[in-house]
């Protein structure tokens, strides 16, 4: 793995010599999420330290970087998922189309309307197939039946699953295989249309074939939404994302265009890190 | 090292002995009151025993009364430890989790569970009896709730803690208020779980008899009127089993053959049940 991704830099870089310096912090208007001095902690302990950048509306941005550097938990804060634990905090600035997202009296549940997120293992409900989609649904809408079936068949054909689940909807979401709940985690996902979605090591627990329909359909989502993602894999992050930051130790190191973070990055350690030296 | 070997294999066979004897050693007990009860109470099983009122000595009596009575108080128990029990437990593992109170109703549980249940039947007597001036079936099945409760509580606790972050997460990411999570997602996740444990509870409540001295009394007439004294199994058990008159003991094990056939079948189903559960994931 290491070693084609070596590999990959190397046959990038004779395309790109000319380092370029970074892009400036994103244009104002484009700029779905936008964060500023982010501070982290895990009771006494700092996991993230000072970390600002953008996500980019309608692009994909890759969080790579060494295990515990505070990619998941960025990736945390932008949903408020750690309020669902004691001593952990945010301090700085995170907005989500100019509203604050660390706002205190923020409604929690409609921030994670328009912030979904899929996890690193697939966690489909204990009910049917069909309900695992329905429920969020009927969390924000009182639909007839007709037009629910119609939005959980559109949301499993988003997420590529409708062809393997159609004649098995009553079936128990836990009866699929990891693959196809992990698909159908997204679709539930995307079945309540948030703007953005935070995708956390989505395809650790799969297998190749499953792990390419996933990247596919990221790839797909991203023309109508705005998705970040936090991956192991150098090369996932340099097939999928516009955009790729690299984070160690609680600090944003890097954070530029991906082509260019994988070609001609600044830092050293950035370098040493997607060339398979450490991590 | 090769002739530390046969030592070791020697105790190995005396320990494996040893623990095959405790384990024949408490079987064969269970197997003794089992075939006791057997012995004496099948006899005594005839229509009579389901139609019959009991009755004073030298008619022929039956259980109606107490069986009916039984199940009377147990469901109040139940109507009162059930929602009570799961609603605390709830409590313990979603609200409380991270928070010393939680501790403390944990450790005071934990007490209340193994409290001595003859104290059980004083204490709600104080509180349910003298102050009503009459005995009752309701005050019978404040004691069971009493005793049930703590059960119920810890094996809700329990079975939600089997249910993962990373489900709570997933259901909150869609924006699930955290009532929802509870209800739709954590208990369906532990569904049987939370079954069983009421099983259990129900079990444990029909065989309980002291704290049902001091509050239901006992009645040898038939009464559905949940205000005042009624008959229940164990206590016609208790009444029965010290008469004089051999009709009377007789129907004493035929009673306590039905409370045990009934607690075993429960016991069997819960595990049963929570057996499919471990095979059905």
């Amino acid at each position: 793995m290491n070693e084609t991704a070596e590999k990959r830099v190397i046959r990038m870089s004779s395309d790109n010599a000319q380092v370029k310096t970074p892009a400036a912090p994103a244009v104002a208007a484009r700029d779905k999420v936008v964060i500023k001095n982010l501070n982290f902690y895990y009771g006494g302990s700092k996991a993230l330290k000072d970390v600002t950048l953008s996500l980019r509306a309608g692009k994909v941005t890759a969080f790579i970087g060494p295990s515990g550097c505070g990619k998941s938990t960025l990736l945390r804060v932008l949903n408020r998922m750690y309020d669902l634990y004691p001593n952990q905090r945010a301090e700085g600035q995170v907005l989500l189309d100019g509203e604050d997202v660390l706002a205190p009296d923020l409604d929690l549940n409609l921030l994670r309307a328009r912030v979904g997120m899929v996890f690193q293992k697939p966690t489909p409900f204990p009910m049917s197939i069909y309900d695992n989609i329905a429920f969020g649904i009927r969390l924000y809408e009182k639909l007839p039946k007709s037009e629910l079936d119609e939005r959980v068949e559109s949301a499993l054909r988003r997420s590529a699953l409708w062809d393997e689940v159609k004649d098995k909807l009553s079936a128990s979401g836990l009866s699929l295989s990891g693959g196809q709940q992990q698909r159908l985690c997204i679709a539930r996902t995307v079945a309540i249309s948030p703007e953005v979605i935070l995708f956390d090591e989505p395809c650790s627990a799969l297998d190749p074939i499953s792990t390419a329909k996933v990247e596919e359909l990221i790839d797909e989502l991203s023309d109508d939404y705005t998705i970040a993602i936090v991956t192991h894999s150098m090369q996932q992050a340099a097939r999928v994302s516009q955009f790729t930051a690299f984070m160690y130790l609680g600090e944003m190191l890097e954070f530029d265009d991906t082509n260019k973070v994988f070609t001609s990055p600044r830092d050293k350690r950035t370098q040493d890190y997607i060339t398979g030296r450490f991590g | 090292m090769a002739n530390l070997y046969p030592g070791r294999k020697r105790r190995n066979a005396i320990w494996t002995v040893l623990a095959y004897a405790a384990t024949a050693f408490g079987l064969l007990w269970l197997g003794l009151i089992l075939g006791a009860l057997i012995w004496n109470g099948v006899g005594g099983l005839s229509l009579d025993v389901f139609t019959k009122m009991t009755a004073p000595p030298g008619v022929v009596g039956g259980l109606l009364n107490s069986i009916v009575g039984s199940l009377i108080v147990t469901a109040i128990g139940l109507a009162i430890s059930a929602p009570l029990g799961i609603l605390a437990g709830t409590y313990l593992a979603e609200y409380g989790r991270y928070g010393k109170l939680a501790n403390v109703i944990r450790f005071v549980n934990d007490i209340l569970l193994s409290a001595p249940s003859i104290v059980v039947g004083l204490f709600v007597y104080q509180f349910c009896v003298v102050p009503f001036g009459h005995f009752s079936a309701l005050a019978g099945g404040v004691a069971l709730a009493v005793i049930s409760t703590p059960i119920i509580v810890r094996t809700t606790e329990d079975m939600l803690s089997l249910v993962p972050n990373t489900l709570r997460e997933a259901a909150s990411s869609l924006g699930m208020p955290r009532s929802l999570v509870i209800q739709q997602v954590a208990y369906r996740a532990v569904r049987s779980g939370l079954i069983t444990g009421i099983l259990l509870a129900i079990a444990r409540m029909t065989g309980e008899t002291a704290p049902l001295i001091f509050t239901e009394l006992g009645n040898s007439l038939f009464t559905a009127d949940p205000t005042g004294p009624m008959s229940s199994l164990p206590l016609i058990i208790y009444e029965f089993a010290r008469s004089p008159y051999p009709e009377q003991q007789k129907l004493a094990w035929t009673g306590a053959l039905i409370v045990t056939a009934a607690v075993l079948s429960l016991s069997i189903f819960a595990r049963v049940m929570s057996a499919q559960r471990g095979a059905g994931k």
